[in-house]
């Protein structure tokens, strides 16, 4: 994000100065050229599955594929495991936001909880999430339950440590002059510090948003009764490709939208100030 | 009656492995009512440290500050602070900045609106109550900056190098200014610069402070009414008067980044 809205603002006099026209006239020839590779490539696929040059087993056709597409959303398959999956996403990815911004404002205002806690943290974020997800299954069974805490885990130690790096990164100056004017811990946490951490803090929710679809597909596949995860191991046990590349397109897509509605709200925060 | 007074003040910095730095020994002012003050020094001796130590942002070592009679312990309501590069938060407009102070101490919105009125027209900050400080000059933020600390109507204001990152231009609009609204306000004002032309072109006195561990070396009255001529011989002689017993009390000291 850093780098796209960087390279924006390099490119602004470029386009200002008059020779817009052509470094626009270049990205579109470029954008063509894109555009004709995807339909090449797509174009392959549809010949050489439909033609048996490859196996159907191994590849599926972009036809097939919107064909399967249409299938299991009219007869109702979809549904329930996509609504399941989204809102173990939801659930798992929402708790995960207010616990880590909850101690890491904690961490904040009490330095001395950090030094207490920091270790403990650093700990369990160090083991591989997915590692534990037998315990987890163990503990949680293989349902709705084991799924939201995988993600939690997943998630929430990405947005504590950029809370609090956000927070660390408040300028003396900032809170100098909250001090001044003899703001209270409240005050200077909620009018100061936070506002200065946001543009931090928005940098871990979207980086949590993306590894959360991760967890929660990763473990429908381990165990689970539904889900896309146990919709997409399904598929693949009985064979059914076209709904195999479904499953990972729609669960990219959602992957995708997710960070996308983080990037907005933080938009809609942040960008009448934030250069960055 | 002095606003501020400075008893045998003392600051030491602890160091890494028990090293002290002493920058403040043994230092005695008073400042008066009403009167504007500059402090100036060699880069390091601790100018900053006796303004924050006013300001009740920094603890002294030994020795008292009184302001009115009272210890400073703390921040108070009756100093106002400007940071050298007006430190304005970056997600509040113009008028939101100015309005921080208020909104801590909760005074009401009604209220509000009337004093910031005031302030962004005194400081010609007109048409940009609704802009973010990314969004402003250096000069205007600096200005926003003084509004901000002006607001709130305090007795003393604190000014350390203000107009030290604007251009000369800039700056020399914004010292006109500042005798304005000075001589408006009727304010004590104790400002930190290292431009001695700006001192002897503001202050009623200027202080000149030792290298560290540093004292008050001497004091200069500038006993001419505003306006002030900057071109005036005896400004002029003042000036050259600071800058040579600062390059007297800093012989032994690293070169010195002063100019006249
Ligand atoms: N937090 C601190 N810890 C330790 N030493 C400090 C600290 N702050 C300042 N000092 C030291 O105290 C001395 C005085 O610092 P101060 O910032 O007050 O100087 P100054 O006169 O304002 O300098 P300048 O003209 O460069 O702004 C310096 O030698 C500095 O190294
Ligand atoms: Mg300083």
């Amino acid at each position: 994000m850093a780098a796209k809205s960087r390279e924006s603002v390099v490119l602004q006099p470029v386009s200002k100065s008059g020779t817009g026209k052509a470094s626009k006239r270049n990205i579109t020839y470029i954008n063509v050229l894109q555009v004709l590779t995807v339909a090449a490539l797509l174009g392959y696929m549809e010949y050489a599955v439909t033609s048996g040059k490859i196996n159907r087993i191994f590849m599926a056709s972009p036809s097939s594929i919107v064909e399967e597409a249409f299938h299991i959303a009219a007869d109702g398959t979809l549904w329930p495991h996509l609504i399941l999956t989204l809102q173990e996403v939801l659930v798992g990815y929402a708790l995960a936001a207010g616990v880590g911004i909850i101690v890491g404002l904690i961490w904040t205002m009490f330095p001395k909880t950090e030094a207490y806690g920091n270790v403990f943290c650093s700990a369990i974020m160090a083991i591989p999430k997915t590692a534990i997800l037998p315990l987890l299954i163990l503990w949680f069974g293989i349902g709705f339950q084991s799924k939201v805490v995988l993600i939690f885990l997943f998630s929430v130690f990405q947005i504590l440590y950029s809370t609090v790096t956000g927070a660390k990164q408040c300028k003396i100056e900032y809170l100098k002059v909250a001090r001044v004017f003899n703001a209270t811990k409240m005050q200077t946490v909620f009018k100061v510090m936070i506002p200065a951490a946001l543009p931090s803090m928005f940098n871990g929710l979207r980086l949590a948003a993306a590894t959360a679809l991760t967890g929660v597909v990763f473990s429908e596949m381990q165990s689970a009764k539904a889900g896309l995860g146990y919709l997409l191991s399904e598929s693949q046990n009985l064979l059914n490709t076209p709904r195999m590349f479904f499953i990972i397109i729609l669960v990219t897509l959602i992957s995708v939208c997710f960070v996308k509605l983080i990037a907005a709200i933080e938009y809609l925060l942040c960008h009448r100030w934030s250069r960055v | 009656m002095p606003t501020i007074k400075i008893n045998k003040l003392d600051k030491y910095y602890p160091g890494e492995n028990g090293e002290t730095t002493h920058a403040l020994k043994d230092i005695n002012l008073e400042i008066q009512d009403g009167e504007f003050v500059c402090i100036v020094g060699p880069s390091g001796c601790g100018k900053s440290t006796l303004l924050e130590i006013v300001a009740g942002l920094l603890e002294h070592t030994d020795g008292e500050v009184l302001l009115d009679d009272i210890p400073v312990n703390g921040t108070s309501r009756d100093i106002g602070v400007v940071f050298q590069d007006a430190s304005l938060y970056p997600w509040k407009t113009i008028k939101k900045n100015i309005a921080f102070g208020m909104d801590i101490s909760g005074v009401p919105k009604k209220e509000q609106e009337e004093r910031i009125a005031k302030y962004v027209k005194m400081m010609n900050l007109s048409g940009f109550e609704n802009k973010y400080p990314s969004q402003l000059s250096g000069g205007m933020r600096q200005r926003a900056g003084i509004a901000r600390a002006l607001v709130m109507n305090p007795k003393v204001i604190l000014m350390d190098e203000p107009f030290s990152a604007v251009d000369h231009l800039t700056r020399c609009t914004l010292q006109e200014e500042l005798i304005r609204i000075r001589q408006e306000e009727k304010k004590t004002v104790l400002f930190v610069t290292h431009d001695i032309n700006e001192a002897v072109y503001l202050a009623d006195r200027v202080i000149l402070l030792s290298p560290r561990p540093s004292t008050v070396q001497e004091e200069y009255d500038i006993s001419i009414p505003h306006p002030r001529k900057r071109s005036d011989e005896y400004l002029v002689q003042k000036a050259a008067e600071i800058v040579a017993a600062i390059s007297i009390g800093a012989d032994k000291q690293e070169a010195v980044e002063y100019y006249i």
